[in-house]
């Protein structure tokens, strides 16, 4: 418990509604044996404060669906949370970020709860997904009390997994979005992060098919093997 | 704008940033950039983003009826159909990002006929078919794109030509000129409150058209028009002691002084207005009306045509062409199109026929014999542009053979001189000598009777072309009905004759649009020259050829082509649609040839009518090829209609 954690109002103090909402969150299911195409996904983008898991927090929830195989342009997510500690200066204007309390008005429980709906029990694709499991967990914990449980998996393994012939090391997601000559918009927050790797996330999927990894349990099991593959010394 | 209010505006614009993304992306195509901003978003949140890897199939006829509609955002869509003689499939289209489809097969309800599959690694965003039917029902922009394709797209290219053109002729006439230099005179102004009565005693003892009410910091609150006060009386109010403000147009439309004349020409025709308030930083500095927009234009094509009928001398005429060129590029500025333009051009040229045939006469004397000027060929159809060749001849009546010798004998001088006088004119001497200084086209009623009888009766190729040049006859000079009982002759005859309408079926099929398969023309490669393609062979006359024909068996008398086609739609001879695209496609070809020709005219260069399509930017070469699979189309339906 920190210190200080007497001068905040006492802790996630939730609505009886909120309560409610939160008690209706479905429960996650193992990632299940239905092909890549019937899986609906939740592609997400973070935008913290910074990169320190453990100090930085997050600003801003960005996210696309793939569901049917295709990105769904209705189903879009992206809110900014308020954030007390951070003054609203002009400087965070440029990273779109500012506006949060005004514009979207979100109380961080509120728009968490928003987002864990948006999601359901669809499993969740990020860039470098550990970075936004962990975020996202610990937003979760503090203003919802609420323990992250669905599966992520981690754009940055499929891509080097289905595409072993790209040999880019450490290869970021404009390193991918070159590689496959993709066509992105302009990216200046974490919606439009999410969108780009949701179309990566599509290329990878075919490319994935084509190498008879055709189930999302299939593909974590693949990722995981995979995993293992490079953490392990090479004599 | 308060900090405020820019972060809650960067709070919306952040929130929609996807949206907003694919939003500036279809907006860089036709025909989303001419759809509304809020049918587009419909459209967008609407649509699926889908990938396929090259090679995979995205429709194919087996799926049954189409139930999307796709955008290709990022790679290539290729058509592929069995192909029926060889085997094996062809490549039929291709389609490219910002491109839709299948337009056709959703429309009608069907499946698609042709395999649609992902030629390299493609995106496509999806639009389910309610959506589509819904957006459909919406957008008018979109509707018409859906109905009438590419050809819909033709507004969009007219306003590129006018845009080229203000660009082209300098300040003097543009409409390029910024408002602020436009609106010399101080606003009549009043506060909201003034009674009627004396917003237009104002008006009027300050000989304006338009007044306008605005508050203490100047800020226009509404304005207030001669056609308001029409309105006013009309209705009867009667009560001219009202405050302004009860009959004003409130929140007036307005511009800044930096806007161009060309803006508020546009800001007046789309909105029906003809005063627009210029304000800057949020005070009235001006009101520009209608009438000082068109003050500006000193084109006046009365007074050009009144000139040239009263010419005194054949050089005055001479120097006269060089006006005709300078109205010709002041008319595409403003927004003719090619069909206006050829129209004019045709008459002012007939005037200057007219008025030298007038000279000559008056210099060499009358002959005493009554006679009418022919024209045939282009000039006969009335689509002439600045450039053309003399093809003309002379029509006299006759009571036999050597009545018909002797009044020859007394025209050809006299038509010679005309000629020569024509081609100092800039009427090109024909090449052909197909003019009336001829002793062949200087010819009886009954010789010329005799002459298109034969052509009918004997298909020989030099005949076919003959009938090609002379069928589009027409008087310029002198009376019209021997001419109209010509006609009536070549009418019946051919009417008659299947064998010569399959003849001249033939022959309309010489000229092939240079469009190929793959997308590309098929160019003409001289010597090692850049590849082109010749505008008026290749495009425009399978058009000509064809009108001609299915005209002249259907008994239609019209020589112009797009009368034709309107003719013969009207008789059922040919498909309203398909009339319609013929006509578009026509135009468009007649506008890109007339634009180099004005090119050409501005750099010194010889006139042709072949075109680089590279010189074209994009949106142009598409419905440039487009309007050629037109004359495609037209000429399979020939090789249909005559089993050819």
């Amino acid at each position: 418990m920190s210190l200080f954690s007497w001068l905040r109002p006492a802790g996630p103090a939730l609505s009886s509604e909120q309560q409610q909402r939160l008690a209706n969150l479905p429960a996650i299911p193992e990632l299940s044996e239905c092909s890549l195409r019937e899986q609906r996904w939740v592609v997400l983008d973070l935008e913290t404060t910074g990169l320190n898991l453990n100090k930085d927090r997050v600003l801003s929830i960005g996210a696309v669906v793939i569901e049917d195989g295709a990105i769904d342009f209705s189903q879009q997510f992206e809110r900014t949370l308020q954030c007390r500690e951070l003054k609203l200066s002009p400087s965070v204007l440029l990273h779109g970020l500012g506006p949060s309390a005004i514009a979207a008005g979100s109380e961080p429980a509120e728009a968490l709860l928003d987002f864990m709906e948006f999601v359901g029990d669809s499993p969740v694709l990020a860039f470098h997904a550990p970075f936004d499991q962990h975020m996202l967990g610990r937003a979760l914990k503090e203003h919802l009390g609420y323990k992250l449980q669905q599966v992520f998996l981690d754009v940055a393994d499929i891509a080097p997994l289905v595409c072993p012939q790209a040999h880019i090391r450490e290869a970021g997601l404009d390193d991918w979005i070159d590689w496959f000559r993709l066509e992105v918009f302009e990216r200046h927050n974490a919606s439009a992060d999410a969108l780009a790797t949701a179309e990566l996330a599509l290329i990878l999927f075919s490319k994935a098919r084509g190498q008879q990894i055709h189930s999302p349990l299939n593909l974590q099991q693949r990722l995981s093997q995979w995993k293992r593959r490079q953490q392990a010394p090479s004599f | 704008m308060s900090k405020a209010d820019a972060f809650i505006q960067a709070g919306k614009t952040a929130v929609l940033q996807n949206i907003q993304g694919t939003l500036q992306f279809l907006q860089r195509f036709p025909p989303f950039n001419q759809m509304e901003h809020a049918h587009l978003a419909y459209l967008v949140e609407q649509c699926q983003l889908r990938f396929y890897g090259q090679g995979e199939s995205i429709i194919k006829p087996a799926d049954g009826p189409v139930e999307h509609f796709y955008i290709v955002k990022q790679g290539r869509v290729v058509g592929e159909r069995p192909h029926t003689a060889k085997g094996g499939t062809e490549t039929t289209f291709e389609i490219t990002t910002g491109e839709c489809f299948p337009l056709a097969a959703l429309l009608g309800e069907r499946a698609t006929r042709t395999e649609h599959l992902a030629g390299e690694d493609t995106f496509c965003l999806q639009l389910n078919k309610l959506a589509f039917i819904k957006l459909f029902a919406l957008s008018g922009t979109f509707r018409d794109f859906a109905l009438r394709g590419v050809s819909s797209l033709l507004d969009q290219v007219n306003q590129q030509v006018q845009q080229k053109a203000v660009e082209t002729l300098g300040t003097q006439y543009s409409l390029n000129t910024r408002l602020g230099e436009l609106a010399m005179r101080h606003p009549v102004t009043c506060s909201p409150a003034t009674p009627l009565r004396e917003a237009v005693k104002l008006m009027h003892e300050q000989q304006v058209g338009s007044i306008v009410a605005v508050d203490e910091h100047k800020a226009p609150l509404g304005i207030f028009t001669l056609r308001d006060l029409r309105h006013v009386v009309a209705e009867g109010v009667g009560d001219f002691s009202e405050p302004l403000e009860r009959h004003m147009t409130h929140s007036p439309f307005y511009l800044s002084p930096d806007h161009s004349a060309f803006d508020a020409a546009i800001a007046m025709t789309e909105r029906h207005i003809a005063h627009v308030c210029l304000v800057k930083d949020q005070r009235l500095c001006g009101v520009v009306s209608e009438r000082d927009l068109f003050s500006l234009q000193r084109v006046d094509l009365v007074h050009l045509a009144r000139t040239i009928r009263s010419a005194q001398r054949v050089e005055q005429l001479v120097n006269l062409r060089g006006e005709i060129g300078q109205l010709v590029e002041r008319m595409l500025a403003h927004g003719a199109s090619s069909t206006q333009i050829t129209h004019i051009i045709t008459l002012l040229n007939d005037h200057t026929v007219c008025r030298v045939i007038e000279l000559t006469l008056a210099e060499k004397g009358d002959p005493g014999v009554p006679f009418s000027w022919l024209c045939f060929g282009s000039e006969g159809r009335r689509e002439q542009t600045l450039h053309t060749d003399q093809d003309n001849g002379i029509l006299f009546d006759a009571r036999d053979a050597a009545h018909a010798a002797e009044i020859r004998g007394k025209l050809l001088p006299i038509a010679q001189q005309i000629n020569h006088s024509l081609a100092l004119c800039g009427f090109t001497l024909c090449k052909g000598n197909i003019m009336a200084g001829n002793p062949q086209l200087c010819l009886s009623r009954a010789e010329w009777a005799r002459r298109f009888a034969a052509f009918i009766r004997e298909a020989t190729p030099e005949n076919l072309l003959g009938s090609s040049i002379y069928f589009d006859l027409r008087v310029v000079w002198g009376d019209e009905q021997s001419c109209e009982q010509l006609r009536r002759g070549i009418l019946d005859q051919v009417g008659d004759n299947r064998l010569f309408q399959r003849m001249m079926a033939e022959n309309a099929l010489r000229n092939r649009p240079p469009v190929g398969r793959f997308r590309e023309f098929v160019l003409a490669r001289k010597n090692g020259e850049k590849a082109t393609l010749d505008l008026k062979t290749q495009g425009l006359t399978p058009f000509v050829d064809g009108a001609r024909l299915l005209a002249l068996a259907n008994g239609i008398d019209a020589n112009n082509t797009l009368e034709r086609f309107r003719q013969l739609v009207d008789k059922e001879v040919i498909e309203r649609l398909d009339g319609a695209a013929y006509e578009e496609a026509y135009h468009f070809i007649q506008q890109t040839r007339m634009q180099q020709h004005q090119i050409q005219t501005r750099e010194n260069l010889p006139y042709s009518n072949r075109v680089d399509p590279d010189s074209l930017n994009h949106l142009d070469r598409r419905i440039l090829r487009e309007s050629l699979r037109q004359a495609q189309r037209l000429q399979s339906s020939l090789t249909l209609r005559y089993q050819l």
